[in-house]
């Protein structure tokens, strides 16, 4: 019981530690936050069992933390991934200001995240959520970059979905008497139908803004793309996340018992898909590494949404695979943007090329993750993938298995521009200086890469825990129905087995090496880097001869029609349209003297005709 | 007990007479006296609060006049905690200016603090009295303070708006006497007990000609759309502190005003619409106006009034839930508001237009005020674990329980609102860099300023973390609203015999 109380109050006297001692001196800072971030990370993997918990009230309102098996697996990522990005902060943050207040925001999302895992109730599930609102707000506009647009649209779609979450949570309140979850969930079969499809709709609607689920996804990119990116490693890893964990308790615990509920399923499993499929297609359009990336992470929540939607027993498990697998390849790519940026000054593919040779390790955890996200094995992705597809056909959703399939290939695109655009290509005197990022950094960025790694060859490692969780949520164990340590299944009992992949490839690897070497040796051909691009004409100095640029204008020709649209206009026109409504609101007071005199003889004859409707 | 009562209203008035008489002999007195007098109302009230808590409601005759007849002031679980609130808000302002305008001659401070003391002393007059003409004397009392107040600075616009408020204010007495004059020309009485124990007997048409007259009347100081043209005006001329005085105490004196009206007066129970109507639109007109607002102030003004205006949907609803809900709301706006009043006139004080644009980057150079008004900020627009989230949950909880799923829909969407022009400012302050040709000389806050700031802002961590610390207090006083049986019985019967 005692060491979820203990978790908050380290946090929080970490918090107002790292912020208020932090301005002394910023190698106690470090030390506070990382000591923070340390013990609580300690006491949650060695203290923490699904039995603990407390009660307590408030408001005579009964609440309650604690941890269930199924939201174990959230907190494996959040604190894994707090960590990680906590060290990576430490450096990469060096050299800005403000940074204890940094830190201690930091520190208040991962209590937020803690705490809204940690609730059984949905009063302070609420209240941990809207702390990592704001306190993931104040990180979007840490850098003074575009506050007003990008930071007002962030809280503006955070608070619409925090709103209508909390309009839910009223409703069940008021009609069960009671905000636990579990007693939501025992007793939702009692509201009259009207609220059964009512309060599902809000409380999705709460958790697709933080998933970014088109069309409420808007804000993501801007805000993923805006705040540092030590800090995006675990937004969009970790807290975007806690959209899908609020999901995933909706769809499965309380849509299942609504009669014909499975279209709300259909529904979002659908609008994931279409997410994927969009977010992919901008992904690829994107010049800027931290856009494009932000773009990709709301794709692959896509993804991850199609998996619970569906919510088929496989398609659980690879929706919950994948969420865990973004977390760890999104965060490392974010932190390898973090680490170029830190380097060459710009995160632009059209202008930063060859780094390969003078950021090797930076390079390795790219090329890892990279793989990890287009799904290649023997790498995590592919895992997921594989299970989404079987789970896809083993429930008979072709057209949904298309789309799927289209954005994952065309993932392959981003996934290419960002591997050869940063790392790959000509070197240029420009970028001749730049070394590789410091070990602080690189070591989290390559723990991460090594998981997804190990995730790949041994994916029951993460399986176990999500099996534990989903029969939790009353699923049925999918060992050895689906999965071994090493072995996955599908529907039909075919199997992968990941560990003879994994050799063919290292056989694959080591063969092309010997081969190359040999070839290589024989008949050495020195050439220009530039001799191939230009087909023989000389470029004239300021050429930009970066590969990336006009990068698959071909496809995006092709695709330009689907993406004419795009729903950030229609909110901009939206908003522009009430910003000018409530103009004229502004100009009913006037200023003038006289008009309010007549307001009031109008308020007094308003009030004798109407005195029958309103007294 | 150091005093009755009536103490409350008889040493401000004392005091105010007796301050430019000392004056002259010792010139700090002007600034020194209102603050003592204003603490020992606090002290005086807090102590009278607690004692009533045990002992049951007080109910003390002036002059020995017995109730029907004379007038007499009831110090009940719901009067007690405003005139606490009120006193103690007071002298939380008197505390921020104490070295206000130190500069400044004589004889503005002399103005300033008198004032200050008498916009208390009629606000708390307002809530504690038992007889509606008594209660339209401090309703005039606070009138002619808050227009001296609002006119402080000498200047054309402050002037305008003093006067735009002294038109609003003199019509709304004027509907107010109306009101008072059918009452007693039906009742042939003034006192609140025995017109509420005497109701039926009124002619209907009559009842309902007099409440909107009182509506209307009271509306004014209540600050219900379309009677609130002044407010934003007022707010944005007076002294910064002012405008926490006005958003803290003199608001929530009219609200009392309208809410014992509609409650005990005339005796309505279960949901009033009229109530609910008014709080929506002044809600909705109010905190939209708020979003494209160029100065701070009036910003802050706007908001003000759309609390408001949620205050009396909430206690439209008429049931216990409602009532306790819109007292939370209370509480937390009259701790909250003047924060941000207080703070933000820090931020903004070496300008004389207060636009928003003008606190660019402040953050940079006074952390802790821009801190403390981003606290305020978060806390007004309900965001959690402030003090202002618990009271929102309140409102939507009560309204949930009487199945108004519009009204639950649109306080959300209004909070929307409100958060995005608060974000709004918050950006501006912190994330903004420090622009020497747009922002302003940044003013170092005094001492004494940042002590009230921290008092302010202690009360809404309090309040956040621990909700339970003020709720019992809030459930007593909601039970005493409603049951209007006891208050009759209470006034009458205690006036028989008089009771030291």
């Amino acid at each position: 019981m005692e060491t979820i109380l203990t978790i908050f109050i380290i946090f929080i006297a970490g918090t107002a530690a790292t912020y208020f001692l932090g301005k002394l001196n910023g190698v106690l800072r470090s030390i506070l936050f990382l000591a923070t971030l340390a013990a609580t990370g300690w006491l949650f993997f060695t203290g923490i069992t699904p039995e603990s918990g407390i009660e307590f009230r408030i408001l005579g309102i009964t609440m309650g933390w604690g941890i269930t098996p199924f939201s174990y697996i959230f907190a494996i990522i959040v604190m894994g991934l707090a960590l990680l990005s906590g060290i990576y902060a430490v450096k990469a943050m060096e050299d800005e200001k403000n940074l204890n207040f940094f830190f201690a925001n930091f520190l208040l999302t991962v209590m937020s995240m803690m705490g809204i895992l940690f609730s059984l109730d949905l009063i302070s599930f609420f209240i941990f959520w809207e702390i990592m609102t704001w306190s993931s707000y104040f990180m979007v506009v840490f850098t003074g970059k575009d506050v007003q647009k990008v930071g007002i649209k962030y809280i503006l779609f955070s608070a619409i979905g925090a709103y209508a979450m909390l309009m839910a949570i009223v409703f069940i309140y008021s009609f069960t008497g009671s905000v636990l979850i579990g007693d939501f969930i025992d007793n939702f079969h009692l509201f009259d139908t009207q609220m059964q499809w009512l309060i599902p709709i809000l409380l999705l609607t709460g958790f697709g803004v933080k998933s970014a689920l088109m069309p409420l996804h808007v804000w993501a990119p801007g805000a993923y793309s805006n705040s540092p990116m030590s800090y995006t490693a675990m937004f969009s890893g970790a807290l975007s996340k806690m959209g899908i964990y609020g999901m995933v308790i909706v769809l499965i615990l309380i849509v299942q018992q609504i009669p014909n509920g499975y279209w709300i399923k259909e529904v979002i499993a659908w609008m994931g898909g279409i997410t994927a499929a969009m977010a992919t297609l901008w992904a690829i359009k994107q010049d800027d590494a931290k856009k494009m990336l932000a773009y990709s992470s709301i794709g692959q929540l896509g993804y991850i949404i199609v998996g619970v939607a569906i919510g088929t027993p496989l398609a659980m498990l690879a929706g919950l695979f994948m969420a865990v697998m973004h977390g760890i390849f999104k965060s490392t790519l974010f932190m390898v943007v973090g680490a170029v940026e830190r380097q060459t000054g710009t995160s632009n593919f059209t202008e930063v090329t060859g780094l390969i040779r003078k950021m090797p390790w930076t390079f390795l955890a790219a090329l890892m993750s990279i793989i990890a996200l287009a799904g290649i094995p023997p790498l995590g992705g592919f895992i997921g993938k594989w299970m989404l597809y079987e789970s896809l056909m083993g429930s008979n959703h072709y057209l949904l298995i298309i789309m799927i399939f289209f954005s994952s290939t065309a993932a392959f695109l981003y996934c290419f521009k960002f591997l050869f655009g940063f790392f790959l290509g000509q070197e240029e005197k420009e970028w001749s200086h730049v070394k590789e990022a410091p070990a602080m950094m690189v070591i989290p960025m390559l723990i991460l890469a090594g998981f997804a790694f190990l995730l790949g060859i041994f994916p029951g490692l993460i399986l176990k825990p999500i099996n534990e969780g989903m029969q939790f949520l009353g699923y049925v164990s999918t060992t050895n129905r689906f999965w071994e340590m090493s072995i996955i299944f599908n529907d039909w009992g075919n199997a992968v087995v990941m560990m003879p992949i994994f050799y063919w490839i290292i056989g694959v690897f080591v063969f092309f090496l010997v081969f190359l070497t040999i070839k290589g040796y024989k008949t050495t051909r020195y050439v220009s880097t530039k001799d191939i691009s230009t087909s023989g004409e000389i470029p004239k100095e300021h050429e930009n001869l970066t590969f990336t640029m006009g990068f698959m204008q071909p496809f995006l020709r092709a695709v330009a029609p689907v993406m004419k649209r795009q729903i950030d206009k229609y909110y901009t026109s939206i908003g522009n349209g009430l910003e000018a409504l409530f103009d004229f609101t502004r100009r009913i007071n006037t200023g003038n003297g006289q008009t309010y005199a007549l307001y009031f003889v109008v308020f007094i004859i308003i009030l004798l005709l109407f005195k029958d409707s309103l007294f | 007990m150091v005093g009755t009562p009536v103490f409350l209203i008889a040493i401000p008035l004392l005091a105010a007479f007796l301050i430019p008489l000392i004056g002259m002999i010792w010139k700090e007195s002007v600034r020194i006296i209102p603050g003592l007098v204003l603490a020992y109302m606090t002290v005086l009230s807090a102590s009278l609060y607690l004692f009533i808590l045990e002992n049951g409601t007080y109910v003390e005759t002036i002059a020995g006049w017995q109730a029907p007849w004379g007038i007499d002031l009831v110090f009940s679980p719901l009067t007690g905690l405003l005139a606490t609130i009120m006193t103690f808000m007071g002298f939380i302002v008197w505390l921020y200016s104490y070295r206000f305008k130190s500069n400044v001659e004589f004889e503005a401070a002399k103005k300033y603090f008198i004032f200050l003391m008498l916009l208390v002393a009629g606000s708390v007059g307002i809530v504690i009295t038992g007889d509606i003409f008594n209660q339209f004397v401090f309703i005039e009392i606070v009138g002619i303070s808050a227009y001296a107040l609002t006119a402080f600075y000498t200047g054309r616009n402050s002037a305008e708006a003093a006067f735009k408020y002294l038109i609003m204010g003199s019509l709304s007495a004027s509907a107010l006497l109306i009101a008072i004059i059918i009452v007693y020309a039906q009742l042939g009485t003034l006192n609140m007990a025995e017109i509420a124990a005497n109701i039926d007997q009124m002619n209907v048409h009559y009842r309902i000609i007099a409440m909107i007259f009182f509506i209307i009347g009271i509306g004014v100081e209540a600050e219900i759309f379309p009677l609130n043209g002044w407010a934003p005006d007022a707010y944005t001329e007076a002294p910064g502190p002012v405008g926490g005085a006005f958003s803290g105490i003199v608001v929530k004196a009219g609200i009392y005003a309208m809410v014992r009206m509609m409650f005990t007066l005339f005796d309505i129970s279960g949901p009033m619409k009229i109530l609910i109507v008014i709080g929506l639109v002044t809600l909705i007109v109010a905190e939209t106006s708020a979003l494209r607002q160029e100065k701070l102030k009036r910003m802050l003004a706007y908001s003000s009034i759309g609390q408001m205006g949620l205050v009396l949907v909430a206690f439209g609803m008429g049931t216990k839930a409602g009532v306790f809900a819109a007292l939370f709301l209370m509480l937390n706006h009259a701790i909250i508001k003047p924060l941000l009043f207080l703070s933000g006139s820090f931020l903004t004080f070496n300008t004389t237009e207060k636009y928003i644009s003008q606190i660019t980057g402040m953050a940079k150079k006074m952390p802790v005020v821009s801190v403390l008004f981003a606290l305020g900020a978060l806390a007004i627009s309900g965001l959690p674990p402030f003090s202002g989230f618990w009271s929102k949950l309140s409102v939507l909880t009560a309204a949930a329980d009487e199945n108004l799923m519009l009204i639950i829909a649109l306080v959300l969407i209004i909070s929307v609102i409100e958060i995005v022009y608060y974000f709004r400012v918050i950006n501006r302050l912190f994330f903004f860099e420090y622009d020497e040709s747009v922002s302003v000389k940044p003013h170092k806050p005094g001492f004494n300023g940042m002590i009230a700031l921290f008092i302010l802002a202690g009360l809404i961590l309090l309040i956040g973390f621990y909700p339970a610390s003020v709720t019992g207090y809030l459930d007593l006083a909601a039970d005493d609203l409603l049951n209007t049986h006891q208050y009759i019985d209470k006034v009458l019967q205690l006036g028989q015999s008089i009771i030291q």
